[in-house]
C-alpha cells in the first residue's frame, strides 16, 4: 500500500479525468485513478460500465477525448516502450496463437519483452508452473479446456515478471477450482513485488484479494478505499434473517419501532430485518421474539457487503 | 525474429492446404511434359514418332532407301523379328509403328503391280496417320518415276525420289522447328504456375494475417516494448521470403524438366517473368489477407481469385478462344500481363528488341499492380484501426 521504509506512498498509475466517448456513448466519464506501488487494486463494476475501455486508455491502446496517464511517474504514450517493458497485460478475452503449443505461446509473449534466451527459458518454465499448466507443454490450446486456457492467458500476460499487473476479468467463465487457483497466483504474485490492478464483476473476488477497491459505474468511479471503509459510507448495516412460522402485523410494526432499524420484512418464513450501522442490532432483535414468546429458529445475520454499498449508491444492484 | 518464427510456424499449421496445390501443380506438370499440344497448332512432327522397320524382303535398293527416308523422319528403332516383343514393345509405347514389308514386295512393285506395306500400329495414334503419310508419299514417288521412265534402275530410282523428298520436305512440312513444340509446353508450365503460386500465397498469407489481425493479439503486440517498425519489418520480411520460397519450389521441376534450357535466353526470361510476377501475387494476397475474416473466407478467396485470374488471362485456354471483352477486362490483373510475356517468350525465334520492349512492358505492370494493391492495403489497414492507437 505503501512504501513500508519511506512510509510514503509511491503512485504506480495516475488517471486524471479520462473521457473516452464511441460515438454518442460516453464510456468513460472523468475517470480518476490512483494506484500505489505495492496494492493490489480491485476496480468493480457491472458489465458495460467501462472497466475495459480504462485499462485500454491507460495503456494507450484506444485513443481517448480527454485526460491524462501517468504511469511510473510517466506519461504514457504509444511509444512509451520504456514504460510498457514493465507492464503484464492479462486481457479479459483469451488472446494466444492457436498454431503454437502452450510452450511456444509463453516463450513467444515473453519473447517481445526478454532478449536473452537463457534467462527467458527460466521466466517461462516458472510461469507454467506458476498456472500449474506444465503438464499441457505441447499441448495446442485448441485441446486445453476454457479454465487452462485462461491460465495460459495468463502466463502469457506475466512470464516476463513485470513491475505492474493489469488483469482484466481473469475469472469470468472459470471452473471453481481454477479461479482458485488464479486469485491464489495472484496474491502470489503481488508478495513477490508486483503492484496489480485488477477488474471483476465479481464482488467476493475483489473482497477477497484486494487492498483497496473502486467501484464503477457508467463510466464514472462512485467510490475509492478499503472495503471496509466502503461499508462505512453506507447507512446499511447489517442483515439479520430470522426463521419464523408465525407472524403478523404487529410484530412488524413493533420491530420497526427498535433503534437503528431500517426495514423489516417477512419472506418464506424468514423475518429480514435490515439495520443501520450500530452494534447490538441482533440482540435487540432476538431479546425482542424472546420477551414476547415468539418461537423462532435459524438465526443468520449477515454484514453489508460491497453489493449493498453499490445499491445504495446507485439504486441497483451490482448484478443483475 | 520471434515474430518471423511465429510466421513460419503458422504456415506450418496450414501446410497440408498448400501441399494439395503443390500436388495439383505437379500432377499437371507431369501431365504437360507427357501429353500437352497447343491445341492451336495440331503439328505432330515436332517429336519423331519411334519406328519398327521389319524387312521379310530381299535387301533391294528400293527398300534401302525407303528404310532412309523412314530413318530421316522418324526414330527407327531395333527390334528383333519376335511377334512377342514386338507387341510388348507396342504395348509399352516403346513404338508407335511397326512397317512390315511382305516377301516379293520389290520385284511386284518394280513391275507396277498393286501390293501393300504391312502396318501395325498403336490404336488412335496420331503419328500413324504422319507416318502412313511418309510412306505412301515415298512409294507413290516411286510409283509416279516407274510409269513414266522406262527401264529405270533401282539406284536411279531410289536418287530420284530422294532428291525430289528433299524438297518437297521444306515446302510440305509446316513447322520444321521441333523446338518450336517444346516451346509452348514450357510456355504452359509457365502459364500454370502462374495459379498454383497465387493460391497458395493467398492462403499463407492469410492464414497468418488472419492470426495477427486478432483484435485481442494486436492489442498483445500493442501494449509490449517490441517497436511497430521492428514489427512490420519482420512481417515484410516473412511475406517476401515465403513468397522466394514457394516459387523456388515451383520453379525447380522446369530444372528437372527443362534442364540446360533454362539457362538459355528464353529460359532465363520465363523465370524473370515468374519471379516479377510473384511480387503482385504476393501484395495481392496481402490485400486480400487484411479483408478476409475467417478460414473458409480464405481457401474461397484463394480458389476464387487465383482460379478466375488465370481463367480469363488464358492460362488452362488458350487465349485464341477467349473474347475480346473477356481479355480486355482480364488486363486488368496482373495474370493477364504475365500470361502475354509468356506467350511473347515462347513463340518468337529470335527475341527482337520490340519484343524484349513488351516484355519489359509486361513486368512494369506488373511492378505497378504490386504497389497498387500494396497501397490500398495501408489504406484499409489505416482506416480499420482508427481509433485504435497503434504504436507498437
Ligand atoms: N468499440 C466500441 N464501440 C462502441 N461502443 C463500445 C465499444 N467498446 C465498448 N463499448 C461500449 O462502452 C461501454 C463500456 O464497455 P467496456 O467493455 O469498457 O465495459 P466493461 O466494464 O469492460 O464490461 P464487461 O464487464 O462486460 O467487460 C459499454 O456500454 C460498451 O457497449
Ligand atoms: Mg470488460
Amino acid at each position: 500500500m505503501y512504501n513500508n521504509i519511506l512510509g510514503v506512498f509511491i503512485l504506480v498509475i495516475k488517471v486524471d479525468n479520462l473521457t473516452k466517448r464511441y460515438g454518442n456513448l460516453i464510456a468513460l466519464d472523468h475517470f480518476n485513478l490512483e494506484v500505489n506501488q505495492g496494492e493490489i487494486f480491485g476496480l468493480l463494476g457491472p458489465n458495460g460500465s467501462g472497466k475495459t475501455t480504462a485499462i485500454n486508455c491507460i495503456l494507450s491502446l484506444l485513443k481517448y477525448d480527454k485526460g491524462t496517464v501517468e504511469i511510473f511517474n510517466k506519461p504514457m504514450a504509444p511509444d512509451a516502450y520504456d514504460i510498457k517493458k514493465d507492464i503484464g497485460l492479462v486481457m479479459q478475452n483469451v488472446a494466444i496463437f492457436d498454431e503454437l503449443t502452450v510452450y511456444e505461446n509463453v516463450d513467444y509473449f515473453c519473447g517481445l519483452y526478454i532478449k536473452d534466451r537463457n534467462h527467458r527459458r527460466e521466466l517461462v518454465e516458472q510461469a507454467i508452473d506458476f498456472v500449474s499448466i506444465g503438464y499441457y507443454k505441447d499441448f495446442y490450446p485448441k485441446k486445453l479446456s476454457g479454465g487452462l486456457l485462461r491460465r495460459l492467458n495468463i502466463a502469457c500476460g506475466i512470464a516476463h515478471q513485470p513491475k505492474l499487473i493489469i488483469l482484466d476479468e481473469p475469472t469470468v467463465a472459470v471452473d471453481p477450482q481454477s479461479r482458485s487457483n488464479i486469485l491464489e497466483g495472484i496474491q502470489r504474485l503481488n508478495k513477490a513485488g508486483a503492484t496489480i490492478l485488477y477488474t471483476s464483476h465479481y464482488m467476493e473476488e475483489v473482497e477477497q484479494i484486494c487492498t483497496r477497491i473502486a467501484i464503477m459505474d457508467k463510466g464514472r468511479i462512485i467510490a475509492t478505499g478499503t472495503k471496509e471503509q466502503l461499508k462505512a459510507m453506507i447507512s446499511s448495516g447489517e442483515k439479520i434473517r430470522v426463521e419464523l412460522f408465525d407472524m403478523d402485523d404487529n410484530i412488524l410494526q413493533d420491530l420497526k419501532k427498535l433503534p437503528h432499524i431500517v426495514s423489516v420484512e417477512y419472506e418464506d418464513n424468514f423475518l429480514i430485518v435490515k439495520s443501520s450501522r450500530g452494534k447490538n442490532n441482533l440482540l435487540a432483535v432476538l431479546d425482542y421474539l424472546k420477551s414476547n414468546n415468539i418461537a423462532f429458529g435459524k438465526i443468520y445475520s449477515e454484514p453489508p457487503t460491497l453489493n449493498d454499498v453499490f445499491l445504495e449508491i446507485t439504486g441497483k444492484e451490482l448484478r443483475d | 525474429m520471434l515474430v518471423y518464427k511465429a510466421f513460419f510456424k503458422i504456415i506450418q499449421k496450414n501446410i497440408l492446404q498448400i501441399l494439395i496445390y503443390i500436388v495439383i501443380f505437379l500432377f499437371f506438370v507431369v501431365l504437360i511434359a507427357n501429353t500437352y499440344t497447343d491445341p492451336t497448332n495440331m503439328d505432330f512432327k515436332e517429336s519423331k514418332v519411334n519406328t519398327v522397320f521389319i524387312n521379310h524382303d530381299e535387301d533391294s535398293k528400293l527398300l534401302e532407301g525407303l528404310k532412309e527416308y523412314i530413318s530421316q523422319n522418324a526414330n527407327l528403332i531395333d527390334i528383333p523379328d519376335d511377334i512377342q516383343k514386338l507387341q510388348d514393345a507396342l504395348y509399352f509405347r516403346e513404338v508407335e509403328y511397326i512397317v512390315k514389308v511382305p516377301k516379293g514386295f520389290t520385284e511386284a512393285f518394280m513391275k507396277g503391280e498393286e501390293i501393300r506395306i504391312e502396318k501395325t500400329i498403336v490404336p488412335d495414334s496420331a503419328s500413324s496417320v504422319y507416318m502412313d503419310n511418309l510412306i505412301n508419299k515415298y512409294l507413290n514417288t516411286a510409283r509416279l518415276y516407274i510409269s513414266s521412265i522406262e527401264n529405270l534402275s533401282q539406284q536411279q530410282l531410289v536418287n530420284y525420289i530422294g532428291e525430289d523428298l528433299s524438297h518437297e520436305t521444306e515446302v510440305l512440312l509446316f513447322n520444321p522447328d521441333p523446338e518450336k513444340g517444346k516451346n509452348i509446353r514450357r510456355m504452359y508450365y509457365f502459364n500454370f504456375l502462374a495459379y498454383s503460386l497465387f493460391a497458395i500465397l493467398i492462403l499463407g498469407v492469410s492464414a497468418v494475417m488472419i492470426v495477427f489481425n486478432q483484435p485481442d493479439l494486436r492489442k498483445r503486440h500493442s501494449c509490449s516494448p517490441l517497436k511497430l517498425k521492428n514489427m512490420n519489418f519482420q512481417m515484410i520480411l516473412g511475406n517476401i521470403s515465403f513468397a522466394i520460397l514457394v516459387w523456388l519450389i515451383m520453379i525447380i521441376p522446369s530444372f528437372i524438366m527443362y534442364g540446360d534450357y533454362m539457362f538459355t535466353k528464353k529460359g532465363l526470361l520465363f523465370l524473370l517473368n515468374s519471379i516479377i510476377f510473384t511480387l503482385p501475387a504476393l501484395s495481392i494476397s496481402f490485400l486480400i489477407a487484411n479483408i478476409v475474416k475467417s478460414k473458409n473466407a480464405i481457401s474461397a478467396a484463394s480458389n476464387v481469385v487465383s482460379l478466375g485470374t488465370c481463367f480469363i488471362s488464358g492460362v488452362f485456354v488458350p487465349r485464341d478462344f477467349l473474347g475480346e471483352t473477356l481479355l480486355k477486362f482480364a488486363s486488368f490483373t496482373p495474370t493477364y500481363w504475365y500470361v502475354k510475356s509468356n506467350h511473347i517468350i515462347a513463340n518468337i525465334d529470335r527475341l527482337k528488341e520490340e519484343d524484349i520492349r513488351s516484355i519489359l512492358t509486361g513486368i512494369l505492370i506488373m511492378l505497378i499492380f504490386a504497389l497498387t494493391a500494396l497501397a490500398i492495403t495501408m489504406v484499409i489497414k489505416k482506416k480499420k484501426y482508427t481509433g485504435q492507437v497503434s504504436g507498437s
